[in-house]
């Protein structure tokens, strides 16, 4: 065999590779809902769990993933915004800077059951919030701050020198700069860190699985130290049951619901975030 | 209004460098009881002692398959879509694997219950697919978009000179990919691997529903059929039973420390190589 018939083979194997790869999201797209169409019916979506699962519908649990994830973000926008605003505007220390992103990353880096180990015992029992729903948002709030920052943190520096020279020279304060110029010019950024965040705590069981969730005997928190079901639970929960056809197929179909939830936020981001660049080439 | 984003951001390093604190002060009770037997040990009897090994050797064993599963795939294909794609096809692949990195564990888990799991039972015609192969299998899967998307863009970066100067040598274009491009990325892809290994070796839900959860080291030791124990999947497990006190939850903070630091290490050092990506 020459060498360019051995590069042409090659290159054909990796072309089959290369596809075969891309087309791994369509299989499991298309494994994820045809395995969950048994268990869709015209209330899967809005119609209470029964039979421990088995069937009914998965209303309950898609709220309590909801109500983890907005509360995660409504805890975790400040902090992020907050301290990425101290890092880029206020803190002058290289070093210090330095240390604040290699936080950031390990954060990002840390093995999502750990943040429920912590977030359990510095949240649920020195903070007396028990296993409940807010127990889970505090620590999804912890666990996608690194998502968020790094997401503002772009837009932030993405701003050009200009708008800061031209509100320095109006004679603009350092908070009047950040209210005027920097919040609004990186508003896009602010969503797409969030919506990022959103599906990552949309995504995220081990964290939560036993600090804040419960399989049944809750539908709706009716207060603050409630446990919460979530679709991440269900699905746990049946999944284990793997010698159940039902179990299976509703867990298949809350998957299908969760995977929805996921890319649905991950594609409003990218807009957005293709919204940016094209801003900041004008 | 100073003060109120330093607070802010007080808080963001305090739950950085408060976790690593809480795992230190929680694990000091085992760690005092039984010292470094905690980590030679190789029974946990929860209420007798608590041994260690078996989960570090089944996250090791695991994530190291995992790897070598993954690099042959992850470099062939980064190598394709960084050197031979048109940039709006290399886009697209890029854009299907920031969507599977997003995919969540749980997902993964089904898939490995439902499929993978009774794949490996039949064609190596086991009693219970549920083995550290699975697990390993699993996990390359999972950790493909990271290590794949992250080489990619250390091949990428090496600057368009290079090639030409190869192209203008007479080297073919699978020529200058191969000994040009992949030699000079070569930190970078090193750390996509690393950073890819601290994934693995963090991932609960999909491993613990896979790998069979038995605490014991495989006999002889690198039978994969057998069912193992990795740190994150004996913490999921365990971890509601255990939870707030007693020296059982000690033995498990422990291993998370021990997870954490194993994490912690790989990534600086995942970094470091891919810092060096972006500065030369």
């Amino acid at each position: 065999m020459s060498a360019s018939t051995f590069e042409k083979v090659m290159l054909i194997v990796l072309s089959i590779l290369t596809l075969l790869i891309s087309s791994l999201l369509l299989v499991i797209l298309a494994t994820v809902f045809i395995k969950g169409l048994p268990a869709l019916h015209s209330g899967f979506l809005t119609e209470a769990s029964k039979d421990f699962g088995r069937a009914g519908g998965i209303f309950y649990q898609m709220v309590g993933t909801l109500i983890l994830m907005s509360g995660a973000v409504l805890v975790s926008l400040p902090v992020a915004l907050g301290s990425v605003i101290y890092q880029t505007q206020y803190l002058k220390s290289k070093k210090a800077k330095e240390f604040c992103r290699q936080s950031a990353q390990m954060l990002n880096a840390t093995p999502t059951i750990l943040f429920g180990l912590v977030g359990y015992l510095f949240f649920g029992v020195y903070l007396e919030t028990g296993v409940s729903w807010v127990t889970g948002s505090l620590i999804l709030a912890v666990m996608i701050l690194p998502t968020l920052q790094i997401s503002i943190r772009e837009a932030i520096e993405a701003l050009p020198e200009q708008y800061k020279d031209t509100g320095m020279s109006l004679g603009l304060s350092q908070w009047n700069q950040i209210k005027t110029i920097i919040l609004p010019q990186s508003y896009y950024g602010i969503i797409t860190g969030v919506l990022l965040g959103l599906a990552r705590a949309a995504g995220e069981t081990a964290a939560i699985m036993f600090a804040a969730t419960t399989f049944s005997g809750v539908q709706f928190p009716e207060s603050f130290s409630d446990p919460i079901p979530t679709l991440q639970t269900h699905m746990l929960v049946l999944t284990q049951e793997a010698a159940n056809p039902h179990a299976i197929a509703q867990a298949w179909g809350a998957g299908g619901v969760l995977l929805a939830l996921v890319f649905f936020m991950t594609f409003i981001a990218w807009i957005l975030r293709s919204k940016l660049k094209m801003e900041s080439e004008l | 209004m100073m003060w109120i984003f330093a607070g802010l951001n007080f808080i963001f390093l305090a739950s950085a460098v408060g976790l690593f604190f809480f795992l230190v002060l929680e694990s000091y009770p085992i760690l005092k009881l039984q010292g470094f037997d905690f980590w030679l040990g190789q029974d946990w009897w929860v209420g007798e002692s608590y041994g260690a090994l078996p989960m570090l050797y089944g996250s090791f064993f695991v994530t190291a398959l995992a790897c070598i599963l993954v690099l042959p795939l992850a470099l062939a294909v980064a190598l394709f879509t960084s050197e031979f794609l048109s940039s709006s096809y290399r886009r697209f692949v890029k854009a299907i694997l920031e969507l599977l990195a997003g995919v969540p564990g749980i997902i993964y888990g089904l898939l490995g219950v439902s499929f993978l799991s009774l794949w490996i039972k039949n064609i190596f015609g086991l009693l219970d697919g549920n083995t550290l192969m699975t697990a390993g299998c699993l996990l390359s899967i999972m950790i493909l978009p990271t290590v794949l998307t992250l080489s990619e863009d250390a091949m990428h970066a090496v600057p368009a000179e290079y090639r030409e100067n190869a192209l203008g040598l007479g080297l073919s274009k699978w020529q200058a990919a191969i000994s040009v491009v992949l030699p000079q990325a070569l930190p970078g892809i090193v750390g996509a691997v690393l950073l890819g290994i601290g994934r693995a070796m963090g991932e609960t839900i999909a491993v613990m529903l896979v790998v069979g959860s038995l605490d014991r080291i495989p006999d002889p030791w690198f039978n994969i059929f057998t069912s193992a124990q990795t740190i994150p999947s004996k913490l999921g497990r365990e971890a509601a039973e255990a939870i707030g006190e007693g020296t059982h939850w000690s033995a498990l903070m422990a291993l998370g420390l021990t997870l954490f630091l194993m994490v912690f290490l790989i990534t600086l050092l995942g970094n470091h190589f891919l810092k060096r990506v972006h500065t030369s």
